[in-house]
């Protein structure tokens, strides 16, 4: 019944009213209803309880009353008297509304609410008529002010009654099937060729040298430099198939998909505990896209592996999606609160990394900008209500890197094992201090001392006999223990997964390693929070799609597409099924768009994670379009989107032209693409390929997280963690562990690397749609100054001394290497008198030898008494650690070869790709 | 050397420079009195214009972490001694994970004064505090949303719970720039340890990377790789320098229409610059042994802290516009008279000496200094081994903090709690309010002082905040 009054209620709004819909006239009020719900209602109107400066636009006689000054707010006919107007107009200091410079309106829309209070501040409902506006096939009613979109309906009659520009929901529409034009025979040329040449320019930039070309196709595909130099006999097209053949077409394409999803190895806040199988997933990622598993089944397997299948390793791997985000769970949090901060992030997340649409505005009211009703974000979130943690048992795959674990997991052990036997020591000291005890009282047994007197007992033996610090060293060490017992985890055949059921008590302190037999309680039913406070649920809701999308909205045309079950189990699989749709709107563009991001630095939509009304707009929204069906029509394979683009002749044009002073005045921002935008390498670029050029690079892929070198004082830098320090940062023992590609080390939310950081990767918190490439001076200090850097370069000094017999073909190499071109005469000729210089500077300057601490001196403030506490932490593991190359074990010409190095590995020509 | 680029002098490199960073830098460079900080004309830490005309150009943010207590601290509560270990039970599933089940009211072990001739209440354990009390003005309206630590430091740091978003200080450095360009426009201090959330406290979230906070440590290189690795000399780094410049301009005239390279070119030569000067503007050996003791360096229990108060001075005075602060061990669940005295001990003197010398030298008017914590802490207890033992645990919708310089009235007390101060109920505001209101007296309108990320054009206090009035007279 409830569902027949809603559908009702719809088509009479749909149907709307003809008299404001009517009024493009002067004075109507239609447009003025749109303002008022667009930037006034949120504060004026939409909660009745806070009424801001208690003045209500909901009404005509209250918007006429005004609010606490006692004025009234609009004197009809009399705009420049009317303090709305005033307020609006920011013409006074003391009100200017909306508060918020962004927020302000239009001098347009100013000037619609003027003639408005000319012509007498007329109200009209919105009613309904017997003859409603034509109704389009995506089921909209196009009206002159705009189109009116039933959605399963917004908190209030004016949001259901808002009028759309059409241009700003263009994402909702059906992808069409535009025709190509015809100025060239690549499509992607004719599209571009069309826009390019409605603005009088010719045509694209001359075609890129093959040495740019091949950098630059090669550090797309892989995220590494061109292997081996560029052979001329290979036509392009052959090296874009190498490239995507190559393994490290997968490490590359994951990494784009892992900043999106937020991927870490540890979960945040306090205590930043690891996520023993979080690898797994980062490994899952890297597997599809080297496999290039049709993106379709990719969001199915992320979204319902476990409904798929659940007796499918890799399928409940694939589920670790839906845990990426940060997330914890302790004695100091309400388990309410961190049960909705999940179910919150998860609906954000689905939305911003599959649909392009930010879901978490509608939380706390219907969208301001976009037709997304605060509803349908609850129904979103109800399909998550049964999402469950656990820890699930999933055999190793053939696939997955386990060749190491024997040696790895005695690491682990070996520390873990110096911890256990402190924490016995500490015991043992209070034994000893009991019996001393009990010898002065001159007694045998505890039990011949009143109890008041006895020393206690604990978890942990007893604090008797033991000083300030003990204690303090007491928690860190049972801290360091729950850290490496975890640590231990990540050997165990078990997938950070999820499953669906009632809720089960999951905490990060107790996590849960089977799904319960036997489930007991019921799926938590999603409210409508009011405000978005959990404090205050409104109305429940059954699961449900965003039901503003063209064909989704199932009260007015149900099927099976847009309908979710409301079983517990299976929930997930029917969103995935609407996501992972050519009737979807928003997922194939959404994608090709991310993909046309990775080659052209930005997307046909410059934010990819938001396709809605304060997104960009799409610079060529029919080539979008064309490319969103092409995709589809080819299963969804990713591989081809990117041999489609790299074949166009856009895709392999220069980055400068003659006529560039021309250009920038017709389009500074290259939204045309008349020449090709260069990018910064990202940091795992520019790391990843200094090991190359050094050829410390170790390809081995897979496994769970190494640790890369990072500089020693943040490695060894406390941190704090729930009461307690963490155990410090050590990198892997041996240079080939640690000098993997950088998608393989361990990351750690709160402790970033700061060589990366630098270089902008992003942290783990927000998703990320795009990598910022800023210039700061920290960068010089990461890669001009740092160990990490010398090291790199010295390494490929002693590469090039070893590999090679004179100075002149070192030096070519070197260029070869880091450049992937010849180096000119007028190059060689001055590095050599570089090299020259060098040396004997280094030879007069010796480096002094620098060792590893065994030990680090350690100092918090003791919670329990205020005071510092000192101590120092057992680094034994860096005693067999392999150092890497250090300039004191090598020749002062290979030093001086090394500054050379050192100084290609900053140029501008190595740091950025044309 | 090479043929293309062999007409480019050096001072035509530099002149060049006319976009971004370059400009900022030529000023720098061609600065002849070295003793005045190098103000940039343009680029993202350009000094700006305040929104408005506002006393304070800097802030020193001293972070309690940990959740100082306000009833063992700034907020007497008599009350609670009459209650005190009268068990009561609480029914507020939201409150607290802690705050369920049996539970005792716990008194301040602490005996409280009045402190200056605005007679503000403190308790006994600051006695130097106690000096300048005329400067305070104690805050004691303030609530929160979360009562866990990392949630809760985030959002007083950045105004978002989660985490990711810009910290108070990235705001402030986007929307004034900084006024010397050798250091960092964004300054953290932390003790040993980092704090609970750890970088993301101090993290520029979505606005550019120059607006991240610059941890300088207390140990070790104060900027990290500020000094060359394995001892190379300023001789070599010089030579390689230029060896880099000549391989950079070769480039940029093969490539002449890639405005960022310009921008990373100059970065080399301005951080060049900044490790030859940084260290001796970080150096405290150049404060005479007075200045030294006022703050409490070199002496058991304050020296931490007294060394990170005095160097804030120095950085403000530097022309570095955002100091934070970071001290924790504020978490005092059990042992709370023993906790917080120690706790106190360590900030006291340190922070009274900060006041006061900031007021010496003319800079306490134009420095805004806050001292708060994330949270406050409960009137009561779920006593764990008797009444010796009693601490308090976290409590959002009570705390205290205060604020110094800046244009701000001191000597004051705005808001208050209830009579035994388990929850604000005079000048109530959230979090928020604070922001645009801290915002405020930097001369900043939070309303203006937006970022568009997306989908939306963003701000500190998230959602818009109402400036606490009470304060700002």
């Amino acid at each position: 019944m409830r569902n027949v009054v809603r559908i009702l209620t719809l088509a009479l709004l749909v149907a709307g009213d003809d008299r404001a819909a009517a009024g493009e006239g002067r004075g109507a009020f239609a447009p003025v209803r749109a303002i008022l719900v667009e930037k006034c209602l949120v504060c004026h109107g939409n909660d009745a309880d806070d009424l801001q400066g208690n003045y209500d636009l909901r009404t005509r006689a209250a918007a006429l009353r005004g609010g606490e000054s006692g004025q009234p707010a609009i004197m009809p006919g009399k705009p420049d008297e009317s303090p709305l107007l005033r307020a609006v107009a920011w013409q006074d200091d003391a009100l200017q509304m909306p508060p918020k410079e962004n927020d302000r309106l239009s001098a347009e829309q100013i000037d619609t609410l003027r003639r408005w209070i000319v012509a007498g501040a007329q109200w009209e409902a919105p009613a309904a008529t017997a003859a409603g506006p034509a109704r389009s096939a995506d089921g909209w009613a196009s009206e002159p002010g705009g189109v009116r979109i039933a959605t399963s309906g917004g908190l209030s009659n004016d949001w259901d009654a808002r009028l759309y520009d059409s241009d700003a929901v263009w994402a909702y529409r059906p992808i069409r099937r535009p025709e190509v034009p015809t100025h060239a025979t690549h499509p992607i040329d004719a599209f571009l060729l069309e826009k390019l040449r409605a603005r009088g320019i010719d045509g694209f930039a001359p075609p890129a040298n093959s040495t740019t070309l091949a950098r630059r196709a090669a550090f797309d595909l892989t995220g590494l430099p061109p292997a081996g130099g560029v052979s001329e006999e290979e036509a392009f097209s052959e090296t874009i198939q190498r490239l995507l053949e190559s393994p490290h077409y997968g490490e590359r394409q994951a990494q784009h998909w892992l900043d999106v999803v937020r991927y870490a190895d540890t979960a945040g806040f306090s205590n930043d505990f690891e996520r023993p199988h979080a690898w797994r997933y980062r490994d899952y990622v890297i597997r599809s896209f080297q496999a290039d598993k049709p993106f379709d089944q990719f969001i199915r397997e992320q979204l319902a592996g476990d409904e798929l299948d659940s007796q499918d390793p890799e399928l409940l791997i694939a589920t670790g999606y839906l845990r990426m985000g940060p997330w914890e769970h302790t004695g100091m949090t309400v388990a309410a609160v961190t049960r909705q901060q999940y179910l919150d992030d998860v609906t954000h997340q689905v939305g911003v990394s599959l649909l392009g649409q930010g879901l978490r505005c509608a939380s706390c009211h219907d969208h301001k900008f976009d037709p997304l009703p605060t509803k349908d974000y609850y129904r979103m979130q109800a399909i998550f209500a049964p999402v469950q943690f656990a820890q699930r048992s999933a055999e190793f795959l053939p696939s997955e890197n386990v060749r190491h674990f024997a040696e790895a997991r005695a690491q682990v052990q070996a520390r873990l094992d110096r911890v256990l036997a402190a924490q016995e020591a500490l015991k043992q000291k209070n034994k000893e201090a009991i019996a001393a005890f009990l010898a002065e009282r001159g007694v045998k047994s505890l039990d011949e001392i009143p109890a008041g007197e006895r020393p206690k007992a604990d978890y942990l033996g007893g604090t008797f006999g033991l000083t300030k610090t003990d204690l303090s060293l007491r928690k860190i060490q049972q801290k360091s223990r729950m850290y490496l017992e975890r640590e231990l985890q990540r050997f165990e055949p078990a997938a950070l997964a999820v499953y669906s059921g009632p809720p089960n008590g999951y905490t990060s302190l107790k996590p849960l390693y089977a799904v319960p037999a036997k489930p007991k309680g019921t799926v938590q039913v999603v409210n409508i929070l009011t405000g978005g406070a959990l404090e205050s649920p409104s109305e429940a809701v059954s699961p449900g799609v965003l039901s503003a999308m063209a064909g989704s909205n199932e009260a007015l045309a149900p099927s099976a597409w847009n309908t979710i079950p409301s079983d517990s189990s299976g929930r997930r699989l029917a969103l995935a099924q609407w996501i992972a749709s050519s009737h979807n709107t928003l997922t194939a563009r959404v994608i090709v768009n991310r993909v046309w991001q990775q080659h052209f630095g930005r997307g046909l939509v410059a934010t990819p994670n938001n396709f809605g009304k304060m997104g960009a707009r799409p610079t060529h929204p029919e080539l979008l379009d064309w490319l969103a069906t092409w995709l589809i029509d080819r299963g969804w394979s990713l591989q081809r989107l990117h041999t489609l683009i790299m074949t166009s002749a856009a895709y392999q044009q220069s980055s400068q032209r003659p006529d560039m002073d021309k250009l920038q005045a017709i389009d500074a921002r290259n939204d045309l693409l008349a020449w090709f935008p260069p990018r910064r390498l990202s940091a795992e670029e520019i790391r990843d390929a200094m090991l190359l050029a050094s050829g410390e690079l170790n390809r081995a892929a897979g496994g769970p997280g190494v640790y890369p070198e990072m500089n020693w004082e943040v490695a060894l830098q406390p941190r704090h963690i729930m009461g307690s320090v963490a155990p410090a940062y050590l990198p892997s023992r041996t240079p080939a562990e640690r000098n993997r590609r950088t998608i393989y080390a361990f990351r750690i939310r709160t402790l970033p690397d700061p060589l990366l950081e630098v270089f902008n990767r992003p942290g783990s918190e927000a998703s990320c749609e795009r990598r910022d490439e800023t210039t700061v001076t920290p960068q010089v200090f990461a890669l001009f100054n740092s160990e990490q850097a010398a090291n790199r370069a010295l390494a490929m000094a002693a590469r090039l001394q070893r590999e090679h017999a004179s100075e002149e073909p070192r030096l070519a190499a070197a260029f070869q290497l880091v450049y992937g071109r010849e180096i000119s005469p007028a190059e060689q000729a001055r590095c050599l008198a570089h090299l020259t210089k060098m040396t004997a500077h280094h030879r007069a300057h010796p480096p002094t030898p620098t060792e590893l601490p065994t030990s680090v001196r350690r100092g918090m403030v003791e919670e329990l008494t205020g005071e510092m506490v000192y101590w120092d932490e057992d680094l034994s593991p860096l005693k067999d650690y392999q150092r890497d190359l250090l300039p004191w074990q090598v020749q002062p010409e290979v030093r001086a070869l090394a500054d050379v190095c050192l100084v290609l590995l900053n140029s501008n020509e190595f740091l950025y790709v044309r | 050397m090479f043929a293309d680029s062999s007409s480019v002098s050096r001072r035509n490199f530099l002149y060049g420079l006319s976009v971004g960073l370059g400009a900022a830098a030529l000023n720098m460079l061609l600065q002849a009195d070295e003793s005045s900080p190098p103000v940039a004309a343009v680029g993202p830490l350009a000094a700006q214009p305040q929104h408005h005309v506002a006393r304070a150009k800097a802030c020193i943010f001293l972070f309690m972490e940990g959740g100082p207590s306000h009833l063992d601290t700034f907020d007497p509560k008599p009350k609670l001694a009459d209650l005190h270990m009268q068990e009561f039970t609480r029914q507020d599933k939201f409150a607290s994970a802690m705050s369920s089940g049996k539970r005792y009211y716990v008194k301040s072990p602490f005996e409280f004064h009045q402190a200056g001739e605005s007679g503000l209440w403190m308790c006994d354990r600051f006695e130097h505090l106690a000096k300048v009390a005329d400067e305070l003005c104690v805050y004691k309206g303030l609530q929160v949303d979360s009562v866990d630590h990392p949630t809760a430091c985030y959002q007083m740091n950045t105004g978002n719970r989660f985490g990711g978003d810009p910290a108070f200080g990235a705001w402030t450095t986007y929307g004034l720039g900084t006024e010397n360009q050798n250091l960092p426009a964004f300054v953290v201090l932390p003790e040993g340890a980092y704090p609970q959330g750890g970088a993301a406290n101090w993290s520029n979230g979505f606005l550019p990377a120059h607006f991240q906070g610059t941890p300088l440590r207390s140990g070790g290189s104060p900027i990290l790789d500020l000094a060359p690795a394995y001892g190379a000399t300023r001789t070599a780094q010089r030579a390689n320098l230029d060896l880099l410049a000549e391989l950079n301009q070769a480039d940029q005239a093969r490539n002449p229409h890639h405005a960022e390279v310009a921008a990373r070119m100059e970065a080399y030569e301005l951080a060049f610059r900044m490790q030859a000067e940084v260290p001796g503007i970080l150096d405290l050996a150049q404060e005479s042994q007075q200045t030294l003791d006022l703050y409490g360096v070199g002496q058991e229990g304050t020296d931490s802290f007294g060394r990170r108060c005095l160097l804030a001075r120095k950085l403000v005075e530097r022309g570095v516009r955002f100091v934070q602060l970071f001290e924790g061990g504020w978490d005092s669940h059990d042992y709370i008279e023993r906790a917080h005295t120690q706790r106190i001990r360590a900030i006291d003197q340190p922070m009274a000496a900060l006041l006061a010398d900031l007021k010496r030298l003319g800079l306490l008017e134009s420095t805004l200094v806050v001292w708060g914590g994330e949270f406050g802490r409960s009137p009561d207890n779920g006593v764990r081994g008797g009444a010796n033992v009693a601490g308090r645990d976290h409590n959002a919708r009570a705390m205290a903090l205060w604020l110094a310089g800046g244009g701000v009235q001191g000597g004051r007390v705005v808001g208050a709690t209830d009579e035994l101060g388990a929850t604000a109920v005079e000048t109530v505001h959230h979090v928020r309010d604070l922001h645009a209101t801290l915002l405020h007296l930097l001369g900043l309108s939070d309303n203006k002082l937006t970022y568009f990320h997306e989908g939306r054009f963003k701000q500190l206090s998230q959602v818009g905040g109402k400036l606490i009035k009470e304060l700002l007279a």
